[in-house]
């Protein structure tokens, strides 16, 4: 079992941002995961993700193992790794130093290594840069390697969070409005990207997303929310005719194919 | 544990109070440690003793001037170290640099000025203890107690009630949403930064009356930090109770073993709390903000 | 030539525990008031186990400095893994702390009247070579992984635990270098001016040590060290009063963080990458999209 997450919940102060929330996903596959704004997706994926625990009583286990509660970081470690809504790359390090540093918790030479050039490290450099590489190739970013990733156009740069999000080896990865800000050519290249890392590479997704054709076009099973609860579950074709995803979002402009 | 030694940390909390509370301003509406506090409190009070000695006017009019001095240091070293960082939403890196930097600045200047001599202020209080039963408190502790309070009670009511006192609280909370509000920010933020200076004023007499006044007072505002640590960063409430709590716990350790040894103390209380109870008092965040 | 020297000596001392400042400012981004606390310490543990137990300078130094970094792991270990204030306020206080103990302690440490009788062991060389080796130890550590994931967690804390750096580690690990590397130019004070007293070592240097930092640019570790090279050995030379120093450093600091925040040398580097890079340049046609506006770091 990827991913198996039960019942959880998350409220801040008085307001309810997530109820009983459950998703399992056996195999490496594509998970949407739609609602109006503020219905509590980022939420999701920060309990998911260990940026805050959940509320009592809630289950998180990735690759069978229960992190429910756990540092981000050994959470990252187990197998789950994410991308932010709002950009946040690192400023100071070149793009290929920002895949690189996903990379090296687990680069294993010690601080030995990190003071002088031993040959551990020698080699443990050039494996981390050589995989980082490969990521940054797998988004088509190789050409900018050494560049700020400031200077970066937006759409490349939601590429190179990916890259970045690879690096760090996830078993899931969680994609939290990756199309936000492209334009349709830079969405379909997206889908493009998205499906190949779940059917050549096995990684499995959750994807939140408002651009419809996106969710759609890839995903398997579409989880829909509301105010933080789960209205409806579903294949495409039986989320788009339902009516309680269809009255929740009510004045959406999206248009569904 | 003599109701003496309560009563005389009490008083010299009360000091502290005023110190945290004018720390706690700014950090509550630009999130960062102002370390140019101290040398803001020293040199308006060295002009709240220059002002003493030349005019030989009583106590309340030097603490006028130093809070009136202590204000417009504040607004200026706004403008001079902390504005473009603003405008510019520097990381909070900056903020530090600028506000040490900007603190050595003022504590060269009086330096330059005064020279490291020792000043003392001229005595102000004719009659100097005053009895309550078998306590007994110095007239300038009275005055200082009672004035801190009064003081701190006339920023919660203006913070709470007023309308510029909601502006503050508003641009503390979420200044991008407040100036969407129609608040003009910069004049909140020049506002915050005249309150806290003119309570560095006050504190910087005080402290200039209790000690004497030299030009490294300033290092004492190192108390106010460590009040506003145990008390909850960025919790007025919580500066006020550690503040008083630390003044309480300073003058009971320095009575039973020494003053020499009471910065050792203060920082080993600090860091208790920091391992036990690291929100403070109050409870604050004490992640780095997601 | 005898005072250039001595004023270089001081310059290059001050070099090795700047090195040491930018690990835990420059690359990791905490601030600390009380490292010139760790220098004391150095200082005087060294001192002490030499003129009181005749050990030699050799271990005494060892020693110092290990004995410099168990301290600094005890004072780090509540404070890591809380926001940046806490740091500079727990330092700072610790420095006050430190301070108060050397004086008061008049028995063992001389007090407030200082510690004399250190026999001269540090020379010209000792301190050249320790400055090549503080430089390239650092050098290397910010091209390694610790250097990287540092600057990750400097520019953006959540994302690098989100990324499976762990975070309050990794600023332990800066901190505990920082403090060796500080609490070592200690040893090679105490061993140059064979005295110290407590009022060297305030929270004013440890600010001094920052502002250097971000004077020469806090992404650049050659630009932190030629600030402390320009700002240390300028004064002396120009023979400027201690107060006009303050006063000059601060306008000029504050200069810098107003108009030039990236420093005197922003992001450059004097290493064998950067200047290949540069002679590259000239033959580079990347094409780089340019979309978000400048924010600085």
């Amino acid at each position: 079992m990827l991913l198996q997450v039960e019942k959880i919940s998350k409220s801040f102060g008085g307001v309810q941002a997530l109820v009983d929330f459950s998703l399992s996903m056996k195999d490496p596959t594509i998970i949407g995961i739609i609602g109006p704004n503020g219905a509590g997706k980022t939420t999701l994926f920060n309990v998911i993700s260990g940026v805050y625990p959940p509320d009592d009583g809630g289950k998180i286990h990735v690759n069978g193992q229960d992190v429910c509660g756990k540092d981000q970081f050994l959470i990252t470690r187990a197998g789950i790794a994410r991308t932010f809504q709002n950009i946040r790359l690192f400023k100071g390090l070149s793009v290929l130093e920002n895949v690189m540093c996903a990379f090296d918790p687990t680069s294993k030479y010690g601080i030995v290594g990190g003071l002088l050039p031993t040959s551990r490290r020698i080699k443990e450099e050039k494996l981390g840069r050589q995989l980082s590489e490969h990521y940054l190739d797998l988004v088509e970013l190789t050409k900018y390697r050494d560049e700020k990733p400031e200077n970066l156009a937006y759409g490349l740069q939601r590429r190179l969070e990916i890259a970045r999000a690879l690096a760090c080896k996830p078993k899931v990865l969680l994609l939290d409005e990756p199309a936000a800000g492209l334009n349709p050519r830079e969405v379909s290249d997206l889908m493009g990207l998205i499906k190949k890392l779940n059917e050549d590479l096995g990684i499995g997704i959750l994807v939140i997303e408002h651009r419809l054709e996106l969710v759609m076009g890839l995903s398997k099973q579409i989880y829909v929310l509301d105010f933080g609860h789960t209205i409806a579950v579903g294949s495409p074709c039986e989320i788009k005719t339902n009516p309680e995803v269809i009255r929740a979002y009510l004045g959406e402009e999206e248009c569904v194919r | 544990m003599s109701p003496q030694i309560i009563v005389n940390g009490i008083a010299l909390g009360s000091v502290y109070a005023l110190i945290a509370v004018g720390f706690a301003l700014i950090f509550n509406i630009l999130k960062f440690s102002n370390f140019a506090h101290g040398s803001l409190m020293t040199a308006s009070a060295f002009i709240g003793y220059i002002f003493a000695i030349k005019t030989k006017l009583g106590l309340f009019p030097v603490i006028i001037v130093s809070m009136l001095a202590g204000g417009l240091l504040g607004v200026l070293g706004e403008f001079l170290a902390f504005r473009r960082l603003v405008n510019r939403k520097a990381s909070s890196i900056y903020y530090f640099v600028s506000s040490i930097t900007l603190g050595s600045l003022y504590e060269a200047v009086v330096t330059i000025a005064a020279g490291p001599n020792f000043y003392n202020y001229p005595r102000f209080f004719h009659k100097l203890v005053i009895s309550i039963g078998s306590i007994v408190i110095s007239r300038s502790d009275a005055i200082m107690f009672v004035t801190s309070w009064i003081v701190l009670g006339l920023l919660v009511l203006m913070l709470s009630k007023t309308r510029v006192g909601r502006g503050i609280r508003a641009v503390s909370f979420d200044a991008d949403t407040a100036s969407m509000m129609g608040i003009n920010v910069v004049r909140h933020i020049q506002l915050a930064f005249f309150l806290s200076g003119a309570l560095g004023g006050l504190s910087g007499v005080f402290l200039g009356i209790n000690y004497t006044l030299y030009p490294q007072l300033g290092n004492l505002v190192t108390k106010g930090f460590i009040a506003s640590v145990i008390g909850g960063l960025g919790s007025m409430s919580g500066a006020v109770i550690g503040a008083v709590l630390l003044g309480v716990i300073e003058t009971l350790l320095i009575n039973f073993i020494g003053s020499g040894y009471a910065p050792v103390f203060t920082f080993l209380i600090m860091l208790v709390f920091l391992l036990v109870h690291p929100q403070g008092i109050a409870g604050s965040n004490v992640q780095e903000k997601a | 030539m005898e005072a250039y020297l001595s004023v270089l000596t001081f310059a290059l001392i001050s070099v090795v525990s700047v090195c040491g400042i930018y690990v835990l400012t420059g690359l990791t981004g905490m601030f600390s008031l009380g490292q010139a606390a760790f220098m004391a310490i150095g200082a005087y543990i060294s001192g002490m186990l030499v003129v009181r137990l005749n050990m030699p300078f050799a271990l005494a130094a060892i020693i110092a400095v290990a004995g410099s970094m168990l301290i600094g792991f005890i004072v780090g270990l509540p404070t890591v893994r809380l926001r940046r204030d806490y740091i500079s306020l727990v330092t700072l206080g610790f420095g006050e702390a430190i301070t108060a103990l050397l004086n008061q302690s008049v028995q063992v440490t001389g007090g407030a009247m200082g510690f004399s009788g250190i026999p001269q062991k540090t020379n010209f060389t000792l301190v050249v070579v320790s400055v090549i080796v503080s430089v390239a130890l650092v050098g290397f550590l910010k091209v390694s992984k610790y250097g990287r994931q540092c600057i990750a967690l400097k520019s953006d804390e959540l994302a690098a635990k989100a990324m499976g750096i762990n975070v309050p580690r990794m600023k332990m690990i800066a901190f505990l270098i920082s403090v060796g590397m500080t609490a070592y130019s200690g040893v090679l004070y105490a061993f140059y001016t064979t005295y110290v007293d407590p009022s060297m070592f305030g929270w004013r240097k440890s600010a001094e040590w920052v502002i250097m930092v971000f004077f020469g640019g806090v992404n650049s570790l050659t630009g932190s060290i030629v600030a402390t090279l320009i700002l240390s050995a300028l004064p002396e030379m120009l023979r400027f009063a201690s107060e006009y120093r303050m006063f000059f450093y601060s306008v000029l600091v504050l200069l810098i963080i107003n108009f030039k925040p990236s420093g005197l040398f922003g992001e450059f580097e004097l290493s064998p990458s950067h200047i290949s890079k540069l002679f590259k340049r000239g033959h580079k046609n990347g094409a780089v999209n340019v979309a978000a506006s400048g924010k600085d770091q």
